[in-house]
């Protein structure tokens, strides 16, 4: 009864015009800025963000929120599109996404990420709502060791986002991971591979590197051969699902929002996990994994479904703990500073009002989203008839705007010719970029709670394998290096077979 | 991963804006806009009515820029005085975040900009421990700023999860000087306020710890709240909220007096640990050889913004103050700046956490 | 077993050796530490020596199966422009502005188009440099100068 009353409460506040209004004008605003080429939600949002500074706090937080939900939605209409991740849930999206673009499929592949969103933002929401409180204490029982644990199992669960050689894929993350060490070390404060350059202290950008590796690389191989290879090589065929592709989102969209809505309240690892995890869970339980990285629908549909339940579940521990799992929720979190809101446990209790419209605005934002963009994907699929000699400038000039803006450093401009070369070699001799873009976001993460929990337990490693929920990820982990490394072995032997036969 | 990002608002004089409603700022916005684009991103609104004020300072927009990210305190406490400051000037003031290596990045950046008193940092007590942080920063401190004046003053707590064993101050001091080497101390990274503090209680207490560096504020807390780390020193910002609903336990606060939101917790001097004293102080800074006149109309703007209702309340929420008239001087500021970087020399040396 | 295929990875084995190695002795350059007290050299040291590894075996791997295709022409006049234009914008944007910044290196880019010529490219420029200040001078208010100190 209590939960009526408190959703009543959250639907009154949000219903109002004026928080519906600018409930609309973030989700708008977040969807255009996301959209464009080398800008990713964070960006997106650090760049919104003080428009809001003036309004009533509900209304500000609503508003943000709103951008939020437009910013990654909008990110993955450019991941479909053009390829172009702007974040690291939407390298996953690409995967799949960009080939069914290719087949001229973007407009089945936007629809899915549409509603895909908007059901996992509902579950995500309920979730909130009914079990913001158990959840957050539940998050609470990580700590550093569980942590490692899980981002072992992200890595290894990253091997299946590759569709060629486990070995290159494997080679991938690592440099990937190698790469996320650039910078002042967060234990010693030792500048590691900066060159004497303070620009690079606070290490490499996560959109030069992927405007590198996705869109300079894309653009190079596009540019090489001889024949006009339109990037968008099939005809647009429709916009809409087919009932087959309907029944195959079905499966991917629930298991993918189950995964997000769990992962989504750990801080710093969950959120980048799910999208990535989602993606290899289907993988596997797919009775056709060869299709994935080639257009596969539930390549699309279990990683949006999964993201953006972690974008509800991500404000758990914010409104119930005060605490912020993620960047963006700590953006948020100022802006409740600023908004003269002390942040905490109590603010629940505290400032009801803003907590229930807040949440109750999510599920409006979602709908909107799904509202504006439904209609907006015969717009966006036109995206694709602009010609190439007019669209790859567009992406360079774009992405260095946006990469020089995020810090006013020019390094971050740098950095996206050499990840451009670096990323063009590595494709060209096989080697597909997504795990090392995972690499590189995980890496700092794995170092961090590794070397943070051995400093906590003294030194002892046993930590990893007494605290029963790490043991259990490290298990899973094992088990997922064996059947990730296993099909290989088995398809060998099949061969053989055939060939006795 | 590390988050950077720039953004920029404008903060006009409220006189200076047309739609002092109730959303004053999109009405803003969209006038900026044209102001903007009418003036080739340069100029400015404010004076250009009046033909006398083009000739004096200021006559086009005023950036002041924060060397950390925008939601973060630092940036909190900027825009919070910007808006009296630019009423006070009558200009424009748009404030910028510019991140990267503990602040030196934004610092160097206005060291190198024109004296003009158009490009103006703010930073925190970082100025000060920045020259032992990071040996071959590009700029000194007191030689290539001029101070304008403090702004305020953020208490630390000395806070611990919520089942640590010593109850009050006295217990602590007495439990650590016995269990030293058990004990973990969170901090939100290197040169952190938390880090600071962090180490002026074990160089107070002579004793060492095991310090738990975090990638910010929030991840240290969260494992505080968590019980993964035993000990945490940071400021009121952050602590207030976690203290009140009893989610963690608070030992003494840092600051000469006892702060209005947690009445309850003793200064550390009260609990005879004198020289445990540390403030998360703000000041403006413009590059030296910015013309006197103009320093002094900037300082007395920041001055008179201390006087602001709205932002002593404000503040106020957050557990700070701000810098009385007296101690906020420019005289005052350079004195502070003097003595802190004095002050930590030392101790960030011995704790050997230099960046080379 | 074509040694022509086996080449592409050889190659990507030699990538992933030069840049192993060139992290692994860097790393050894900073405080290694022990497995359980890491210092900051530790962590990239051992992925280093990993990566190092892995080249090898992949270049050991195509050397043996050797059935990856062929290596393709490399767009080099595209390659060198992109670049360019990359660090000219890099370069400048400060210095000179974004308008000027900007407007050299999109047409810089465009011309690395296949069978792009001169005014066509100027036009592209143009275009995108002036939908760029709308997006993000006019409308989203970043401080970004039109035009920098460097031109008075």
């Amino acid at each position: 009864m209590e939960l009526l009353n408190n959703l009543g409460l959250g639907f009154e506040t949000a219903f109002t015009p004026i928080n519906l209004l600018f409930a609309f004008i973030g989700v708008a605003l977040g969807t255009a800025v996301g959209v464009l080429p080398g800008i990713g939600p964070t960006a997106t949002i650090a760049m919104l963000l003080p428009i809001t500074f003036g309004f009533e706090p509900v209304t500000s937080l609503i508003m943000l929120a709103g951008i939020y939900y437009g910013a990654q939605y909008g990110g993955s209409t450019t991941a479909i599109l053009i390829n172009l991740p702007g974040e690291s849930s939407a390298a996953v999206t690409a995967l799949d996404g960009h080939q069914m673009a290719k087949q001229g499929r973007a407009g089945p592949a936007l629809a899915t990420a549409a509603l895909g969103s908007f059901f996992a933002g509902t579950v995500g929401t309920l979730a909130l709502a009914l079990f913001a409180e158990p959840i957050s204490r539940a998050a609470l029982l990580f700590g550093p060791a569980e942590y490692f644990s899980l981002v072992v199992l992200g890595l290894i669960a990253s091997i299946a986002l590759a569709s060629g050689s486990v070995l290159k894929a494997l080679a991938m993350i690592v440099l990937g991971l190698l790469l996320g060490t650039v910078g002042q070390d967060l234990y010693s404060g030792t500048p590691r591979f900066t060159f004497g350059m303070r620009e690079l202290y606070s290490g490499l950008n996560f959109v030069s590197l992927a405007v590198g590796l996705f869109g300079v690389a894309e653009i190079l191989r596009n540019l090489e051969g001889d024949i006009t290879r339109s990037v968008m090589v099939q005809k647009v065929k429709n916009l809409w699902l087919t009932k087959d592709d309907f029944r195959r989102i079905r499966g991917p969209v629930l298991r993918g929002t189950g995964l997000g809505t769990a992962l989504g309240v750990l801080p710093g690892a969950g959120h980048v996990l799910a999208s990535f995890v989602s993606y290899s869970v289907e993988k596997r339980v797919s009775k056709r994994p060869e299709e994935f990285g080639r257009g596969a629908i539930e390549g699309v549909a279990a990683p949006e479904s999964a993201n953006n339940a972690a974008a509800q579940t991500q404000f758990v521990p914010l409104l119930t703990l005060g605490l912020p799992v993620s960047p963006i929720m700590a953006l948020l979190l100022g802006a409740f500073i600023i908004q003269g809101i002390v942040p905490g446990p109590s603010v629940i209790d505290d400032e009801p009002e803003l907590v229930w419209g807040l949440i109750a605005s999510m599920w409006i934002g979602n709908f909107f989203l799904v509202l504006l963009n439904l209609p907006l994907i015969g717009l966006w699929v036109k995206m694709l008839t602009i010609p190439y000699r007019v669209l790859f400038p567009a992406i360079i000039a774009f992405a260095s705007i946006g990469t020089y803006s995020i810090a006013l450093n020019a390094f971050h401009v740098y950095a996206i010719a050499f990840f451009g070369i670096l990323g063009y070699v590595l494709i060209k001799l096989g080697n597909e970029p997504a795990p090392l873009l995972l690499g590189f976001v995980l890496g700092p993460l794995l170092e961090e709670y590794l070397r943070r929990a051995l400093i906590i337990s003294d030194g002892d490693p046993s930590v990893f394998v007494t605290r029963p929920i790490s043991l259990t990820l490290l298990i899973l982990a094992a088990a997922a290096f064996a059947i990730a490394v296993l099909p290989s072995v088995r398809r060998k032997r099949e061969v053989v077979f055939e060939e006795e036969d | 991963m590390s988050l950077h990002h720039l953004n920029d608002a404008l903060v006009r004089p409220r006189s200076a804006r047309p739609g002092h409603g109730r959303y004053p700022r999109l009405a803003g916005l969209a006038t900026a806009t044209l102001v903007l684009a009418a003036c080739g991103g340069g100029g400015g609104g404010g004076g250009e009515d009046d033909p006398a004020a083009a000739e004096a300072f200021p006559e086009g927009d005023i950036t002041f820029v924060v060397p950390f990210s925008a939601g973060g305190p630092t940036d909190t406490v900027t825009r919070l005085v910007a808006e009296p400051i630019a009423e006070e000037l009558g200009a424009n003031i748009v404030v910028q975040n510019v991140e990267g290596a503990g602040g030196t990045i934004a610092a160097g950046e206005v060291a190198a900009a024109n004296p003009d008193g158009y490009t103006v940092l703010m930073h925190h007590i970082g100025m000060s421990t920045a020259p032992s942080l990071y040996p071959d920063l590009p700029y000194a401190p007191l030689e290539d700023f001029e101070p304008l004046g403090l702004v305020t003053q953020v208490p630390m707590t000395i806070v611990a999860r919520s089942d640590f064993e010593p109850q009050t101050m006295e217990e602590l001091v007495t439990y650590l000087e016995e269990n030293a080497e058990d004990v973990t101390l969170a901090n939100a990274g290197i040169g952190a306020a938390s880090h600071l503090c962090g180490l002026l209680l074990q160089d107070a207490l002579g004793v060492e710890l095991t310090e738990v560096p975090y990638e910010g504020t929030g991840p240290a807390l969260t494992d505080l709240v968590a019980g993964e780390v035993d000990l945490m020193c940071d400021q009121t910002t952050n602590t207030t909220g976690q203290i009140q609903a009893g989610e963690i336990k608070a030992y003494a606060v840092t600051t000469p007096e006892r702060v209005e939101t947690l009445p309850d917790l003793p200064t550390t001097e009260e609990a005879g640990l004198e020289e445990l004293q540390v403030g998360v102080w703000h000041g403006f800074y413009v590059p030296a050889g910015t013309p006197e006149g103009i320093r002094e109309e900037l300082s007395a703007a920041i001055l008179s913004s201390l006087e602001d209702e709205n932002v002593i309340s404000q503040l106020g929420e957050l557990g700070a103050a701000p810098f009385s008239q007296e101690e906020a001087t420019p005289e005052a500021h350079r004195q502070l700046l003097e003595e802190q970087i004095e002050l930590w020399q030392p101790i960030i040396e011995e704790a050997g956490v230099a960046a080379d | 077993m074509s040694m022509h295929g086996a080449r592409k990875d050889l190659l990507a084995g030699a990538v992933f050796v030069i840049f192993g190695l060139a992290f692994a002795i860097t790393s050894s350059t900073y405080e290694v530490g022990s497995a359980l007290r890491m210092g900051p050299g530790y962590f990239p040291l051992v992925l280093g020596s990993v990566l190092v590894l892995l080249g090898i075996l992949i270049a050991v791997k195509g050397f043996v199966a050797g059935d990856t295709g062929e290596l393709g022409p490399v767009p080099w006049k595209a390659t060198v422009l992109i670049v360019a234009a990359l660090l000219f914008f890099g370069f400048t944007v400060r210095g000179l502005g974004m308008v000027p910044s900007l407007l050299v290196a999109v047409f810089l880019t465009a011309l690395a188009g296949r069978n792009a010529r001169v005014i066509p490219s100027a036009v592209i420029a143009a275009s995108l440099t002036a939908l760029s200040i709308l997006i993000f001078v006019i409308v989203l208010q970043l401080r970004l100068p039109y035009f920098g100190p460097w031109l008075g």
